[in-house]
């Protein structure tokens, strides 16, 4: 920059910024905007050179100069300041009351049940969720039925190029359409509302962004040959990790349980993971995770009024039960995400450090995350 | 009636120096034909081919360049007059079994014709194969006109039954695909009947006896060429200069003897015998001049041998002073032209001459630039081989394992250059992309771990690459082959092979099936339609994932030269200019920047992309690359 050249804010870009550190998500932002970039097993790979001075593949990927402030004066009216958690109006636990969710959640079946009673209510009239296929690789889906809802319940902890489905459609041009995404891909569908350049997607029909809370997301190629080599199947049912302080991958196959200490895949974490501020999923109309000792139970988030509006139709119509969220859990929730900041600031730093990174944050706020993190126990 | 077989004598008519050679192994009375096609020598057997039935001949595209040699040396050996013709990698490949033919001999005419490529135009390499004459101990003639090479072809018959020798005749492109008059000789009415005599033995054992009587076979040979028309002298009795050449030289040199009009002072010597070269007829005319240059296409093959002969009698020619590629004087690579021969001439005489303007060649690249549209060399509008790179590019950089290609003999060469999306990495024999793989499919056990991926063409796939499958299975190599199986010998000329179901005369034959041989080879074996990008992306990687063993992918679709002779285009392609968003698109032009189908093209006044129809072949694999949908395919 210094050398006064101009800077490629385009595929070119994104490659030296994203691809060559290795920082890619795979949220599937970039695809399907151009014939360049194609994800495979878990990885954005370009097919050929792009000259383009800019694009929007770089212009929406969340690892490429995010203005913080920005992006969050778009969604939510302020700056980036409130470090512990983003912004919220109420948080709470919340579980889907029809066993049709329970069933087959992952915990507390609330995003689900959202999804469909907002399809149901005509509030959107399309969803972008994330199913996996056989082999557990997960991939944006359009749905507009509960059957389809329910294939894509459950996680495999593997990241998926969910917003691919996004640019790619097919559309009929009207529907108003409902997401849910990791905190990486919220951030993105943010970034893709606030960017100045032609869009050409339906962005701003999306009118719901439900975000999962995520402390991190596992490269699929090497995870998916090491849990075949452990378990000696390809025919996997189920992963689950247990809250801590145990942790332990849960593996459900061919009738089987098995169990792997987390320690053990915590080297194919992406290192795009790694870097990452947001585990609460910040830039949402709701937030949904588990709750520390609940099983059963989510921790929800409500951020907008767009999302406290939906979770209150959906509490008066008998879909969801919602408690209050113990200050205990409170804490230990701040605490955690504020770990995940502090983490990605030490790993920046041992890396090209904070000033070059993808997000630009004052000196101050970068103080705030280091001091008010108290180093805990994962 | 075809010009070469009619039975006129007298009569002039326009041949190809290719055609010539056929006309002359027909007044020959020649029986048995057989190559392998290569340029610039395959219109020799495919002009005979044509005539064959009415001939009575018996003429075969053999599956490579030994066979054909055999083939035709098994005519000789029953007595009647054979013909094989290739190129110069394919001499290559006919050297083991032509350098024992030598020892052990032959007996009806046999002539073997070799069209050189000087500068490797349609050719993976650049060789002189005259050298080939000189390792064999066999007689070597080269024509310099039409005519000639019509005559020759016929006397190489006499002298290889004369000296029980088989006879080789080097041509080269601007012969072998030249035109020109070409005076006509009866034709014979009956020929032998073919029987191996029992008493005779074609062996080339024991080794040490044939080759001291091959020796003396080729001191007769130096006999009967110091009387040969082929040699003649033009020029003055003392030169200031004497050229020596042979073959496609004595043209230019003619050319620019006349040119500069220097007649009167600089001679030319036109050898046509080569191998072995008369010596005392050159030595003869060695005396006539001091300075000497040598004009020859590719290796200074003359210009050693004919200093050999002057070592031997310089104390009685005294002192010579020898011009040619040693002194730098003409260009030790490539191919030649009467300008290069002029300039030679005239720094050596110094003559002022300016054959044309200093900056002519700019002007007219200039003048060309504006009628000629740029086109990089690059595979025919609706080539399967583009939609196999494109599949394999895409396959290899999901795949991301830095996956490579070994390259192989054929239009699909092309591979290398931006027409294959520069997919190639290798590019040396026939069937040495699969031979490469079967060494690289050996790495893994010391770390390897890039996918290894050959492609062969069908034709190639005969030739050469089959004996490399069978030791990839036996030997339990790891790699992937792509048999681009386009039903055709493309590159040369669209001749028939074992896949394609017709001989080299037309008539019906069994089909060698590729997909049955590479599964008795081993193989585990897939078939996709190019065409169908996707599905072939998607086998390509599935194949590239399993990691044991050969496997090959035969991506079966016809060439578009041959089907565009025998059915419709498959689809009227257009671009809906209202959907192309042009320049604007994120696809920043990736039909005509990337993908570049001839058939595409960018249609400046609009800023969008448009189809070419005089080009478009209509396969459609371009619809599936546009990112908006805006080329459109329907049935036509």
């Amino acid at each position: 920059m210094e050398t006064g050249e101009k800077v490629n804010k385009g595929l070119k870009g994104l490659e030296e910024k994203v691809f060559d550190r290795d920082l890619c998500a795979d949220c599937g932002a970039c695809l399907s905007l151009c014939p360049y970039l194609r994800s495979w097993k878990g990885r954005v790979v370009k097919l050929d050179n792009c000259n383009l001075e800019e694009g929007r593949c770089f212009a929406y990927c969340p690892r490429t100069e995010v203005d913080l402030n920005k992006v969050y004066n778009k969604i939510f009216g302020k700056s980036y300041e409130e470090i512990e958690m983003g912004p919220f109006r109420k948080i709470m636990m919340a579980r889907a009351k029809d066993p049709i969710w329970t069933k087959k959640a992952q915990t507390g079946g609330v995003v689900s049940a959202l999804i469909d009673f907002a399809l149901r209510e005509g509030v959107i009239q399309a969803g972008v969720l994330t199913p996996r296929d056989g082999d557990l690789l997960p991939q944006g889906k359009i749905i507009t039925s509960r059957k389809a809802i329910l294939g894509c319940a459950g996680s495999s902890y593997v990241s998926g190029p969910t917003l691919e489905a996004l640019n790619r459609g097919p559309w009929k041009g009207e529907e108003r359409i409902g997401i849910v995404g990791l905190p990486c891909q919220v951030l993105a569908l943010a970034r893709m509302k606030t960017s100045e350049l032609e869009k050409k997607t339906p962005i701003d029909r999306v009118d719901l962004v439900i975000g999962l809370f995520c402390t991190w997301a596992l490269d699929y190629k090497p995870f998916m040959a090491f849990l075949f080599e452990r378990v000696g199947s390809r025919s996997i049912k189920k992963l689950n990790i247990t809250p801590p302080p145990e942790r332990i991958l849960e593996v459900t196959s061919g009738g089987t349980l098995y169990r792997i200490p987390v320690d053990d895949i915590r080297s194919f974490i992406r290192p795009g993971c790694r870097v990452c501020l947001d585990m609460t999923a910040e830039l949402s109309d709701i937030s949904v995770g588990t709750v520390e000792g609940k099983e059963g139970w989510n921790t929800v988030i409500v951020r907008t009024a767009m999302g406290e509006n939906l979770l209150r139709r959906a509490k008066k119509a008998g879909v969801i039960e919602t408690r209050p969220l113990s200050k205990d859990n409170l804490d230990h929730l701040k605490e955690a995400s504020l770990l995940k900041k502090r983490r990605a600031i030490d790993a920046l730093k041992g890396k090209e450090g904070v000033e070059t990174a993808y997000f630009n944050l004052s000196a101050n706020l970068i103080k705030r995350i280091l001091s008010e993190s108290g180093e805990a126990t994962p | 009636m075809s010009s070469i077989a009619q039975n006129a004598p007298g009569k002039t008519v326009l041949l190809m120096g290719n055609e010539a050679i056929a006309r002359g192994a027909l007044e020959a009375g020649v029986k048995v034909c057989a190559a392998y096609p290569g340029n610039p020598s395959s219109e020799i057997i495919g002009t005979l081919a044509k005539v064959a039935e009415e001939m009575g001949l018996h003429v075969e595209w053999s599956v490579n360049e030994k066979v054909a040699l055999e083939v035709a040396a098994a005519a000789s050996f029953a007595g009647l007059r054979g013909l094989c013709a290739m190129k110069q990698n394919g001499l290559n490949v006919a050297s083991d079994f032509l350098l024992n033919l030598n020892l052990s001999g032959c007996r009806g005419g046999l002539v073997l014709v070799v069209a050189d490529d000087p500068a490797g135009v349609s050719s993976s390499n650049e060789e002189d194969s005259r050298i080939f004459a000189k390792l064999g101990d066999l007689p070597l003639l080269e024509p310099a006109s039409f005519q000639e090479a019509k005559e020759m072809t016929k006397s190489a018959f006499e002298i290889s039954e004369q000296l029980g020798l088989p006879v080789l005749i080097r041509s080269v492109t601007r012969v072998s695909h030249a035109r020109g008059n070409v005076c006509l000789d009866e034709l014979p009415q009956s020929g032998p009947k073919p029987r191996f005599e029992n008493s005779q033995r074609f062996f080339a054992l024991p080794a040490v006896l044939n080759h001291k009587l091959l020796h003396e076979k080729l001191n007769r040979a130096k006999q009967m060429v110091e009387e040969s028309p082929f040699n003649f002298y033009r020029g003055p009795e003392k030169p200031e200069l004497m050229v020596v050449t042979s073959g496609s030289g004595w043209m230019y040199s003619l050319e620019a003897v006349i040119n500069l009009n220097v007649q009167d002072r600089v001679g030319i010597l036109k050898l046509g015998t080569t191998w072995p070269l008369p010596e005392s007829y050159v030595l003869e005319h060695l005396k006539k001049a001091d300075r000497i240059l040598f004009i020859e296409e590719v290796d200074p093959f003359l210009e050693n041998n004919v200093k050999e002969i002057y070592a031997q009698s310089c104390l009685v020619l005294g002192l010579k002073a020898f011009f040619g590629k040693a002194s730098k004087h003409i260009p030790d690579v490539g191919e030649l032209n009467p300008e290069i021969v002029t300039h030679a001439i005239q720094n050596l005489i110094q003559v002022p001459y300016e054959p044309r303007p200093a900056d002519y060649a700019l002007r007219a690249h200039e003048a060309a630039a504006e009628l000629i549209p740029a086109r990089a060399l690059s595979f025919c509008a609706g080539c399967p081989h583009r939609a196999t790179y494109w599949a394999v590019k895409i396959a290899l950089a999901l795949d991301g394992r830095d996956g490579f290609v070994l390259g192989d003999i054929g239009c699909y060469s092309l591979g290398m250059g931006p027409s294959g999306f520069g997919q190639m990495r290798t590019l040396h024999a026939m069937g040495s992309g699969t031979g490469l793989a079967c060494g690289f499919g050996q790495l893994n056990r010391f770390g390897l771990e890039q996918p290894v991926i050959a492609v062969c063409g069908d034709s190639t796939f005969y030739h050469a690459a089959m004996p490399a499958l069978v030791n990839a299975y036996y030997n339990g190599a790891n790699f992937l082959l792509l048999l681009l199986d386009n039903s055709a010998t493309a590159m040369t000329g669209f001749q028939p092979h074992p896949g394609t179901g017709s001989t080299a005369t037309g008539k019906e034959a069994p089909v060698i099936d590729l997909k049955a041989i590479c599964e008795v080879f081993g193989a585990r074996v897939e078939v996709v339609d190019p065409f169908d990008v996707a599905a072939t992306v998607e086998t390509l990687l599935k194949l590239l994932q399993d990691e044991k063993g050969v496997k090959v992918l035969i991506l079966k679709r016809e060439c578009a030269l041959v089907s565009a002779k025998h059915q419709k285009r498959l689809y009227r392609v257009e671009v809906d200019q209202e959907r192309c968003l042009g320049e604007t698109c994120g696809c920043n032009r990736l039909c005509t920047r990337i993908f570049k189908c001839p058939g595409l093209m960018w249609d400046k006044a609009a800023g969008k992309a448009r189809i070419d129809e005089a080009i478009c072949t209509g396969c459609g694999v371009c619809t599936e690359i546009c990112p908006v949908s805006a080329i459109r395919k329907e049935k036509d």
